[in-house]
């Protein structure tokens, strides 16, 4: 796929922008995926309506940005208080009821709810693609001969920053060390004096709060339609497995690796197969190293 | 008990049937529609239904169809099909077996109206496809078919034409398509156009349905610095990508996209970036017909559609309700609802509609209308080809 005429010294560069492309790409696949690896990892809850808090976070910086004219970086905090509340009261009132109910129960009851949240988006704002238009985007800069486009940088920087601050939310703080601890061993932390349904509602806002941050930065990314959902939903699922469940960097590194293989894999084998590398290296990964890429070691 | 009910009963149906009607007696002209209503579809079902019962409500209005002495109020039978396409043939044979439908509208794009195209033929049934444009669909030897949509390399030959022979050096294309039906076929016609004119495709690439990622792609498009860049998808394809594009400093003296442009949902989304790109459908509320049908010019077709819809029509809706059109168009010029005299008056016909004009090849698939190249050009669409239609010149470079 790569062009005969390119000549030898321009084959460097190519590779660098790919490997630049695939890497911005990936730092904004952690940043989805990682709050559904902590729902996952802390509850042993598949949470279907990730994909959806992802597009509701991007519509409340889209209106955002078109009403009050905040600009979507700022919204992260707006869109991920908005989704902390509903992921807390979804949790609090709908999942604790059957948290500890097989995987398969909480699965339909996430389902169930993505369905009932993303036609409810479609019916409020219709199925039609929107994008935030920057009246002054940072537009891109050549360093070096790489094409650096700016927002998607900082969007992708942003994201990483995030995930840092969440990192050290849970190494630090005490509903942290208890999300850890109940993580690790609920009957031991409710045993400790953690109460450990709160707890619960806490890790899922704080998985959605993930999802409506990640959902104002990609605003300025993707065109944004409810149908995005499932799209979202699928990277989520795959950088999990791939990196490896219940850790953040396992997300970090399942983001970077899918974005990377992703890119690499259209410039190899052509655009069409990107995903299906991502796949197929998937599956021998649960084959050989079931556990992913990074283990799955907890929230140490 | 029940008999001195009913003659009361009847009596006041009677007396509101009167008072509801016109004066002449209305019969009812029955034209049978499955539609993918639900499923993956639907979208596409939804805007067929759209423009058929514009084309309905607007002869009823006007006080239905007047032939052979009798006047016939339009009656659409709708059956969902469910985006199944065999369910889609047993349907257009229920409507014609059980529901007694005069005539048929197709069930959506090619495959669908290629099936059911059978079942019309065997009983002898006028069927108008509004939405394929696959000259496979016509070339069966079927005498009942007609469709509304020329073949896919009508989109692509005039662009290039214009292209090739506008002495701005384009000389190299860049292909990049959706691995998609249409999409793809498109690119392909585009690629056999622009090779009729001695462009050089520097590169044909193809992308996954609900590829969320061009960066790797575009990088690669770059490396061979392509004078035309010709991109197939939909809409959120096309909105990512163009933005993609600009992201990589990817400024080709032509960037031609199909089928996004076409909506102005594309121009919202993408604001100065959709300058100077370039696109083609069968019909854009911007060409501008006086026509013999009911709605009598584009403009009037355009405000109807505004009025009913709050929308501007695309070019499938534009095809379904000209598919009616065309119908009525048909029965006037055969002076009676048989469906053998109607199918002969739509092999004859040779007007013009709202919609373009209408002629038929031997197949049954048109080969009069001339779907228009246009251009958004400062925020709004301009048309560039046909000459007839034309609202401004091709401009070249300017990409953002």
């Amino acid at each position: 796929m790569v062009p005969a005429a390119i000549e030898p010294t321009r084959y460097s560069m190519l590779y660098a922008q790919i490997l630049l492309n695939g890497l911005v790409l990936g730092g904004l696949y952690a940043c989805i995926a990682v709050g559904f690896s902590l729902v996952w990892g802390v509850l042993n809850v598949i949470n279907i309506l990730h994909g959806s808090f992802v597009v509701l976070g991007s519509y409340i910086a889209y209106f955002a940005y078109v009403h009050l004219g905040i600009h979507p970086f700022l919204s992260v905090i707006l869109a991920g208080g908005a989704l902390f509340a509903l992921g807390y009261v979804v949790q609090a009132g709908l999942i604790n009821r059957v948290v500890g109910a097989p995987v398969l129960t909480t699965l339909v009851l996430t389902f169930g709810l993505d369905l009932i949240l993303n036609n409810g988006m479609i019916v409020a704002f219709t199925a039609d693609y929107r994008t935030v238009q920057l009246a002054h985007p940072l537009g891109s800069t050549v360093v070096g001969g790489l094409v650096l486009p700016l927002d998607r940088l900082v969007a992708m920087l942003l994201a990483c920053v995030l995930t840092v601050i969440l990192y050290f939310v849970l190494v630090r703080s005490s509903i942290g060390r208890a999300i850890v601890a109940v993580r690790m061993d609920r009957e031991a932390a409710a045993l400790m004096g953690v109460n450990v349904k709160r707890i619960y509602a806490i890790t899922f806002g704080l998985g959605a709060l993930m999802a409506g941050a990640a959902g104002s930065l990609l605003s300025l990314i993707f065109p944004i339609s409810p149908l995005n959902g499932s799209e979202f939903l699928g990277i989520a699922f795959i950088v999990c497995v791939l990196g490896g469940l219940g850790s953040i960097s396992g997300a970090i590194v399942g983001g970077l690796a899918l974005g990377a293989i992703q890119s690499f894999g259209a410039l190899l084998i052509g655009p069409q197969h990107g995903l299906t590398i991502a796949f197929v290296l998937l599956i021998i990964l649960l084959i050989f190293k079931p556990t992913g890429i990074m283990g799955r070691r907890g929230y140490e | 008990m029940g008999f001195s009910f009913k003659p009361w009963l009847l009596s006041v149906m009677g007396a509101a049937m009167m008072a509801v009607q016109p004066a002449a007696a209305q019969e009812t002209l029955r034209i049978g529609a499955p539609l993918p209503l639900t499923g993956p579809l639907s979208p596409e079902g939804l805007k067929q239904q759209r423009g058929y019962d514009l084309w309905a409500e607007t002869v009823n209005g006007k006080g239905g169809i007047e032939v052979g002495g009798k006047t016939y109020n339009v009656e659409i039978v709708y059956v969902d099909y469910e985006s199944n396409t065999p369910r889609a043939v047993q349907t257009a044979e229920r409507l014609i077996t059980n529901d007694k439908v005069n005539f048929l509208f197709a069930p959506f794009g090619s495959g669908a109206a290629k099936a059911a195209s059978s079942v019309a033929e065997r009983y002898q049934i006028p069927m108008i496809a509004a939405t394929a444009s696959s000259s496979s669909v016509y070339d069966q030897g079927y005498k009942y078919l007609f469709g509304t949509f020329t073949p896919n390399q009508t989109l692509t030959a005039p662009l290039t034409n214009i292209v090739a022979d506008s002495g701005q050096g384009v000389k190299t294309v860049a292909i990049y398509a959706r691995n998609d039906l249409f999409p793809l076929a498109i690119a392909n016609e585009m690629k056999a156009s622009a090779e009729a004119k001695d462009l050089e495709v520097v590169s044909f690439a193809e992308y996954a349905i609900g590829t969320m990622d061009h960066a790797s792609a575009l990088t690669l498009m770059l490396q061979s610095q392509p004078d035309w860049v010709f991109i197939t998808g939909y809409i959120n394809d096309l909105i990512l990508m163009r933005r993609q594009m600009a992201d990589l400093g990817i400024k080709p003296k032509v960037l031609t996209m199909i089928a996004g442009p076409a909506y102005k949902e594309f121009i919202d989304a993408t604001g100065p970036l959709s300058q100077n790109v370039t696109s083609a459908a069968w019909w854009h509320p911007a060409v501008s017909y006086e026509g013999k049908d009911l709605f009598g010019s584009t403009a009037n077709y355009v405000k109807a559609f505004e009025d009913k819809y709050g929308a501007t029509p695309d070019y499938a809706e534009a095809s379904a309700s000209a598919a009616g059109a065309i119908l009525q168009l048909a029965i006037g010029d055969a002076g009676s609802i048989d469906p053998t005299a109607v199918r002969d008056a739509l092999a004859a016909m040779d007007t013009v509609t709202f919609y373009g004009n209408v002629r038929f090849d031997e197949t049954g698939q048109i080969d009069s209308l001339e779907p228009p190249v246009f251009q958004i050009q400062d925020g709004t669409t301009k048309t560039i080809y046909p000459e007839a239609v034309k609202q401004g010149e091709m401009r070249y470079g300017d990409i953002q």
